[in-house]
């Protein structure tokens, strides 16, 4: 579904990925952790082409997105991304947040996208809080209306960027409740995240980054309580 | 005692005159902020653009135009054109002062509105693009459906300060024989010599021309919910 092959990625002079070759299978849950500066959003962000590879192919169903050729809005379209500080639209509506992208890009009618976005907030247990503004919403609740706004667009691939790191700790859970739903419906996902909970209930592997390379990869339990990298071995203990 | 009367004197004979006066002035304003706009507008996100085919000009036109003098543009604008095309065609070339006034008074405020504009759009938060980027919205669909609505609420205020320069610095038209209000009161003044009333009334008249601008700006803030910003 996801190939990446060597992917380099520089700001400038620092090299923040260095070489990241990778394949993620449909229906798979992958969780990518590390420390920060390790480049893990940045992968991220480069699989959406947020970021622009310095060298490297990544394929997204056998299309090659890194062609400089290929329209980068067709692949965005297939590929929804949650931001860890949400990125709401401040100035609509929840239900408007999630209607928007599908008027717009999918060129559904008003009615239909607004129905699309009513089902996706209840699937977010948020049908309440159609017309409610994002400054009324709690961290927790902005992130899940951010959720249904990615999946109105009907994304074969979602893509969390550390999506509870800025969340009250007991706002946590809700978040990850959505995404366990949606990886139980074989949604493919990649998550930047350090919930281990969520990693060794849904995750299909776990991949630790270090400066810019996958230091290690296995199962949850194997990174978890098997590391056999020393780097990966006293990230972990700092976090567990 | 009879000072006093004489400046009363002075004031209301003066009166008709800065009235008319006044409409002169609101008028070169008026076009002038509507024609800065759509310049500013343009020039901002010229000066935004990645290419430089639009970059370059519109850096060049605010450099230029907020590095000089309003003064020093409305003498080279009014005299040295014509001169230049006289000069050049040997036909003789004249722009008539009101006109002349509002191209300049547009031209220079354009240059001002445009870091205002630009600056406007920049604060809105990254993220905001990003996450319509992520959502496969174009460039050109993010910008009027997610940037622009938020960028306006944080370009109002400042602009209406701009607006409220622009009023004031129309005064200075009064150079080249614009019969605006401080131009009409100089007049009166070189024939009564009656310095005191008259410019305080002429000041009187522009404070209350730029509170009426502040009213109506309060006015508009309020209906776009400027201050209720929300993030």
């Amino acid at each position: 579904m996801i190939e990446v092959n060597n992917l380099h990625k520089h700001f400038g002079k620092l090299e923040v990925l260095k070489g990241i070759s990778e394949k993620v299978d449909e229906r798979e849950v992958v969780c990518v952790i590390g420390p920060s500066g390790s480049g893990k959003s940045t992968f991220l962000r480069c699989l959406n082409l947020l970021e622009t590879p310095t060298a490297g192919e990544i394929r997204i169903e056998g299309e090659l997105v890194t062609d400089p050729r290929v329209d980068i809005n067709k692949i965005r379209e297939e590929v929804g991304m949650v931001f860890q500080r949400f990125n709401l639209f401040p100035h609509m509506t929840a239900l408007k947040n999630v209607a928007l992208a599908p008027m717009r890009v999918r060129g559904l009618s008003e009615k239909e996208a607004y129905d699309r976005a009513h089902d996706l907030l209840k699937k977010v247990g948020l049908e309440d809080k159609a017309d409610v503004y994002p400054s009324s919403l709690s961290g927790g609740q902005q992130q899940r209306v951010a959720i249904a706004r990615a999946l109105a667009m009907r994304p074969k691939i979602m893509l969390f960027d550390e999506p509870t790191s800025a969340l009250d700790p007991e706002m946590v859970g809700e978040v990850l409740n959505v995404m366990k739903d949606l990886a139980k419906e074989g949604m493919t996902m990649i998550v930047v995240t350090h919930e281990m909970g969520f990693a060794r209930e849904v995750g299909d592997r776990v991949l630790f980054m270090d400066e810019g390379v996958i230091v290690e990869k296995g199962t949850p339990d194997e990174i978890f309580f098997n590391a056999q990298n020393e780097r990966t071995k006293s990230f972990l203990s700092k976090i567990l | 005692m009879s000072l006093l009367v004489s400046y009363l004197e002075h004031a209301v004979a003066v009166f008709p005159s800065l009235l008319r006066g006044a409409v002169i002035t609101v008028e070169v304003t008026t076009f002038s902020i509507f024609f800065g706009l759509i310049l500013g507008t343009i020039a901002a996100f010229g000066k935004l653009s990645k290419r430089n085919v639009f970059k370059l000009p519109s850096i060049v036109y605010i450099d230029f135009i907020r590095g000089t003098p309003l003064f020093v543009q409305i003498l080279l604008f009014y005299y040295g054109i014509p001169g230049l095309v006289t000069a050049a065609t040997g036909e003789v070339f004249r722009i008539d002062p009101i006109i002349a006034g509002i191209v300049v008074c547009s031209i220079n405020s354009g240059a001002y509105n445009a870091e205002i504009v630009r600056a406007g759009i920049k604060s809105v938060d990254r993220g905001q693009m990003e996450a319509a980027r992520s959502l496969g919205m174009t460039d050109r669909q993010a910008m009027k459906d997610v940037i622009m609505p938020q960028a306006v609420k944080l370009i109002i205020p400042p602009l209406g300060n701009e607006f409220i320069a622009l009023l004031k610095d129309s005064s200075l038209l009064a150079i080249i024989s614009v019969h605006e209000l401080s131009k009409n009161g100089m007049l009166y003044v070189s024939k009564t010599f009656a310095a005191f009333p008259t410019y305080i009334s002429v000041a009187l008249v522009y404070l209350a021309l730029t509170m009426g601008i502040s009213r109506i700006l309060a006015y508009v803030e309020r209906r776009l919910g400027v201050s209720d910003r929300s993030e």
